[in-house]
């Protein structure tokens, strides 16, 4: 799971090309949303495609977004559990 | 039309020179004929790395010299916000276009498309800086800067300003290089081709002001006859004439074929006045000409002209420069004439 974390970390900067940051910027228990990271609507879109584009997941309800994208680890963990390649 | 007078108050730039800096003026970094991008500053003082996301390099560029530019003018808001850009956005329509040639249209990232447009960067820069004022973005390729500018000297002049900041704009990518000189548009033999980034607070108060705006006007050719025409008429609504001229900073780049037509409308037009060059230290690009007025203002700032910027050895000199023609040729169809001085 750590190393599924640092790659998703990874490519979270890469999508929502946060140039000046590290994986390491990045708490994984923090919110990305909101007090956290700060990401708005239009990053959740990026996420999706990014989950998409990566790891065969296609969001079907976009409400879902809400706690997939509560945070990294959560994220990673949903990743986990339904990825397709 | 009033006689409102212009200062250039401060003039910053971002290129393949040390950015933010006049460093070239005694230490230029010099570089054989191919394309190169800018040396980039760190942009986190700038814009935090959270709001840069949404940014290209282009937009962190101008948001970069613009606030240099408007911390050294000693202003803290402006009238107007001009920009001249020739193709705006380029890097990120060539992320989102190969996407949607990759991907096809199923996974295309959102903020690259929002982002692939031109008239983003004085919005950006109106957001960035709280300004409300006037607000406009030109794409005329190679005069875009010239068209900015012309707009926020007419706008001085019709008395509706007192301040603007201006911008020139341009980046470039080693893809879209390859395909314009494919295309025969830049990238010529002999040529630096590079990206620019430049900013200038125009204000009607001079003090601590690099230089004095005295004129400016673009021309569309209509052959050398009227062309020799229309710069009389537009020295002498200057009160001058052509041997008042110290410099003409001309867009001489190695090409041959662009420096033959430069030397050839160069000695019909204004004589054997010294002409001068800086597309050899800051290579060329659809902003060059706002290069141009940087290398002048700085120039005339500091007093001296560095001796690499002399195209016939026989001119050169330490004369302090009072005043600078800025003449810049784009296609062989549009012209601009800038008059700063002291």
């Amino acid at each position: 799971m750590d190393e599924l974390i640092y790659k998703l970390k990874q490519e979270i900067i890469e999508a929502l090309n946060l140039e000046d940051m590290t994986p390491e910027d990045i708490d994984e228990n923090a919110s990305l949303f909101g007090e956290g990271l700060g990401l708005d609507s239009i990053d959740a879109l990026e996420l999706i495609v990014l989950m998409e584009k990566n790891y065969g997941i296609k969001l079907q309800d976009p409400n879902q977004g809400k706690e997939i994208f509560k945070s990294v680890k959560v994220m990673a963990e949903f990743i986990q559990q339904n990825r397709t390649k | 039309m009033t006689n409102k007078e212009i200062y250039v108050l401060s003039a910053k730039q971002i290129s393949i020179q040390q950015p933010l800096s006049e460093e070239w003026m005694n230490n230029p970094t010099l570089y054989e004929p191919a394309f190169y991008r800018s040396i980039d500053p760190s942009f986190k003082e700038y814009v935090s790395p959270i709001e840069a996301r949404r940014m290209g390099k282009i937009l962190k560029r101008a948001l970069a010299t613009s606030k240099e530019a408007l911390k050294a003018s000693g202003l803290e808001t402006v009238d107007a916000i001009v920009t001249g850009t020739g193709y705006g956005c380029i890097e990120n329509t060539e992320f989102f276009l190969d996407a949607l040639s990759k991907e096809g249209e199923q996974l295309l990232k959102p903020t690259y498309f929002m982002q692939s447009t031109h008239n983003t960067i004085s919005s950006l820069i109106a957001i960035q800086t709280k300004n409300h004022g006037y607000n406009a973005t030109y794409a005329h390729k190679g005069i875009s800067f010239d068209s900015a500018l012309y707009d926020a000297y007419l706008q001085f002049r019709l008395n509706k300003i007192s301040s603007a900041l201006v911008g020139g704009h341009d980046e470039m990518t080693e893809t879209f290089y390859q395909i314009l000189k494919k295309g025969g548009v830049i990238g010529f033999d002999n040529e630096i081709c590079g990206e620019a980034a430049v900013s200038v607070v125009l204000s009607d108060k001079q003090e601590n002001a690099l230089c004095k705006l005295s004129g400016h006007k673009i021309i569309h050719q209509q052959g050398i006859e009227s062309l020799k025409e229309k710069v009389a008429k537009f020295l002498q609504g200057n009160g001058k004439t052509c041997s008042d001229i110290d410099f003409i900073l001309t867009g001489i780049s190695g090409y041959k074929e662009n420096d033959e037509a430069y030397m050839l409308e160069t000695k019909a037009l204004f004589g054997d006045r010294p002409l001068l060059k800086y597309k050899n230290l800051f290579g060329d690009s659809f902003t060059a000409s706002g290069i141009g007025f940087y290398v002048a203002a700085q120039c005339l700032k500091s007093g001296f002209v560095p001796r690499n910027m002399f195209v016939n050895e026989k001119d050169i000199t330490d004369k302090k420069p009072d005043n600078f023609l800025i003449f810049n040729r784009s296609d062989g169809t549009n012209y601009s004439l800038t008059l700063l001085e002291k």
